[in-house]
């Protein structure tokens, strides 16, 4: 499972890095080019409009003085001034007094240089002075005007003095001066009013020697010695420019975007501050949207890759499982994707395809496997089958040699015996002629050299049938017609008169291959059998009929008492007989024969019916030997 | 004249009382108790019929025959044995020479009529 997640999570991360560097990174570094080309643009307007600002208000302050001037001159070139009407005049000056609060004072001079009139706004002194020698009345006197003396009034309020010459126009004769205190106090109340706190802007004016004459917050006015910070004015005082504007280190760390404009009529410099950070707010503002952009971008992008892979990897992941639920045998597990056009999809079809061919093939394999197994089941069966088989075999084979050896020593004693047998045989022979010979021979003798001579026959037969059991000869087989040799057998056998003789032969001609001399002992003994077991009367049938297994069954019928089904088991068991003399070996000579020949033999029998011998032979399916010379 | 019969076996009662058969039936005979013994009177005696056992202490019937038909082809050989004989051994002895061969015991009249009827045959 760990394994399973690992290698997934790796393909979707690859699918995820390979969008973010495909959709990102131009996209990064597009932005990061805007923004930077923005920022530089809007800061060099920022610090345009700052600059024009300034330059506007430069003629703002300018004309503030001007507009005053112009009431003081228009008055000074009235009649009643270059009359120099006192009465008049004095009433003229209470007015503009009363009407322009920035007149701090006002005093009319006359030709003499004696101060005529003399009136202040905040106190009744009404000394007149003397001013034949004082260089503005002089300069005013020469030159006709005079605006300028930056000076605190009172050593608070800034004011500058306006004079005007006193000019009768109709001789352009001096006829003295009208001079006046000018508050500039509302200059400072006109920056203030422009420049409010919440703009985080400073303005100020400054005189040609640094002391501020106007200030956006006016309480810094009215402090003594009033000045700029000095990184500023070093800036402003050593420009040769009429206008300009930058951005200025401050010494407190703060960086500030300043702007100056001269007040070309006075000498005095108009400057406008705003701190970087309120200047740069617009291009800040922009570079924030555009992150919070990359950001939606970026997020979105993730989705996309999330969304992508997962279309990419699920039916991936469903092939994998399949291909699991495959491993483990289930060939009828389909993987649970909508196939695609395309080449997943491809995948998707060949995967099914492998899965088919392989479910054909496992049960081919499978379909094998049971085959081999049933063969291997039927194997050893056949190994057990072969076993028992050659168990019974080996059991056969120990009694066959048992009886082999009982066969050889049987042999080997009936030889023995066969000796004095002989000599018996001749030496009652002997007996029997000289008897015989003898005019009237003892009937007794006679009848018990007749008993021993029977006895010897006796002897004699039993031990041909030990012989006949124990010999084990080659066979000399020879192609022979059943039928033609069964008529010669029958014909030369000795059948006593109370045995009727029926033969049933089959209408066609069976040839087998047999040796004669041992089918002529089975034959005699079934016959010999049967005869014996019909003491009285009974017939024998002989009968041969075709088996469809290409054998030839020969029948050997009695019509005698039948053999008991107890018994009938054992008959040819070697040494078993249930005659009073018999060696037993009769019918055990018969089954060996009729197996040495691959031919079979039953019995069939029912009590008081009789007993049927029934032998097979296989038929010879050879060339046909060349045919007998017909019989005389 | 008497046909001579020479007998030639190992076992002492068997040969006496063969001879005193052959001799009721009407011939002359001789008895060898082993093949060097039998040889010696065949060569002798020059009988029309040698009856010999095929198993003898010294050696075989079989020898016998070879033996006696270096200079005999008249002699009628007639075998005996105790034993079952199969086709190959007759076969082996008719080719060395034997003329028949008798299964003990044997019916000595049916032996007597097969004398007279070999010896007929060769007319003697």
């Amino acid at each position: 499972m760990q394994e399973k997640n690992r290698k997934r999570g790796k393909l979707f991360y690859k699918l995820l890095l390979i969008f973010l560097i495909v959709s990102l990174v131009p996209l990064g570094i597009v932005g990061y080019y805007l923004i930077s080309l923005t920022q530089v643009t809007l800061n060099k307007a920022i610090t345009r409009d700052q600059e024009a600002l300034a330059v506007g208000f430069s003629d703002t302050v300018s004309n503030y003085v001007i507009s005053f001037r112009n009431i003081l001159y228009e008055s000074a070139h009235l009649e009643d001034f270059y009359t120099m009407n006192m009465e008049k005049e004095r009433s003229m000056v209470n007015h503009l007094m009363q009407v322009h609060s920035a007149f701090l004072e006002i005093s009319v001079i006359n030709a003499l240089g004696e101060e005529t009139i003399r009136m202040v706004r905040f106190s009744d002194s009404n000394k007149t002075r003397d001013f034949i020698n004082d260089p503005v009345y002089r300069k005013v006197m020469k030159t006709g005007e005079y605006i300028g003396g930056f000076e605190k009034y009172n050593g608070t309020y800034p004011c500058i003095t306006v004079a005007i010459q006193i000019v009768n126009p109709n001789t352009s004769y001096a006829a003295g001066m009208v001079m006046a205190k000018l508050s500039l106090n509302s200059l400072s109340g006109l920056l203030k009013t422009s420049f409010p706190d919440a703009t985080h802007t400073q303005a100020a004016v400054i005189d040609i020697n640094g002391f501020l004459i106007a200030h956006s917050n006016p309480e810094e006015v009215l402090k003594k010695n009033a000045k700029l910070p000095d990184e500023i004015l070093k800036i402003l005082l050593q420009n040769d420019a009429k206008s300009g504007g930058g951005e200025i280190p401050l010494i407190t760390g703060e960086r500030v975007l300043g702007a100056f404009s001269e007040v070309e009529a006075f000498g005095w410099v108009v400057y406008i501050q705003r701190s970087i950070s309120v200047a740069y707010q617009a291009s800040r503002d922009m570079l924030d949207k555009t992150w919070k952009v990359m950001l939606l971008v970026t997020v979105f992008v993730l989705f996309l890759g999330y969304a992508v892979s997962i279309v990419i990897t699920q039916p991936i992941q469903a092939l994998r499982e399949a291909a699991i639920k495959l491993g483990e045998g289930d060939f009828n597990y389909l993987p649970d994707i909508s196939i695609p056009n395309d080449e997943i999809g491809e995948l998707a079809h060949t995967f099914m395809e492998m899965s088919d061919s392989l479910k054909v093939k496992t049960a081919e394999i499978i379909d094998a496997k049971e085959q081999l197994e049933k063969l291997n089941r039927s194997l050893e069966n056949r190994v057990e089958a072969r076993t028992r088989e050659l168990k019974s075999a080996q059991e056969e084979l120990i009694k066959k040699e048992r009886l082999a050896a009982m066969g050889q020593m049987a042999s080997v004693v009936s030889h023995e015996i066969r000796n004095p047998l002989a000599v018996i045989n001749n030496s009652i022979y002997f007996i029997k002629t000289k008897t015989n010979a003898q005019p009237n021979p003892e009937p007794k003798i006679v009848k018990h050299i007749g008993i021993i001579e029977s006895e010897i026959r006796q002897a004699n037969g039993i031990i041909d049938e030990i012989l006949s059991f124990a010999r084990s000869r080659d066979l000399k087989p020879k192609v022979t017609n059943l039928h033609a040799y069964l008529e010669d057998l029958l014909m030369s056998y000795p059948f006593p008169q109370h045995i009727q003789l029926e033969k049933h032969f089959a209408g066609e001609h069976f040839m087998v291959n047999i040796d004669q001399d041992e089918m002529n002992q089975v034959i005699r003994n079934l016959i010999k059998n049967g005869i014996e077991v019909m003491p009285e009367v009974g017939k024998m049938i002989i009968r041969t009929e075709w088996l469809p297994d290409d054998t030839v069954r020969i029948d050997i019928e009695d019509t005698g008492p039948g053999i008991p089904k107890d018994v009938l088991d054992k008959l040819f068991t070697p040494f078993f007989t249930t005659k009073a003399r018999g060696t037993g070996l009769g019918l055990a000579v018969v089954k060996k024969a009729i197996e040495r020949h691959k031919g079979r033999v039953e019995i069939a029998s029912v009590v008081g019916k009789g007993t049927c011998f029934k032998f097979a032979l296989p038929l010879y399916k050879g060339a046909m030997p060349p045919p007998p010379p017909p019989r005389a | 004249m008497e046909k001579q019969i020479l007998i030639i076996d190992d076992d002492a009662n068997l040969r006496e009382s063969l001879y005193e058969v052959l001799e009721l039936e009407g011939f002359k005979c001789y008895q060898g108790k082993n093949a060097k013994e039998g040889i010696e009177l065949a060569k002798k005696h020059n009988p029309e019929v040698l009856i010999t056992d095929i198993q003898l202490p010294d050696s075989s019937g079989f020898q016998i025959c070879q033996e006696v038909r270096k200079f005999s082809k008249e002699v009628i050989i007639i075998m005996m044995t105790g034993r079952f004989m199969s086709s190959d051994e007759k076969t082996q002895g008719f080719q060395l020479g034997a003329d028949e061969y008798l299964t003990k015991p044997f019916d000595i009249q049916e032996l007597s009529v097969r004398i007279r009827q070999l010896l007929s045959r060769r007319g003697k």
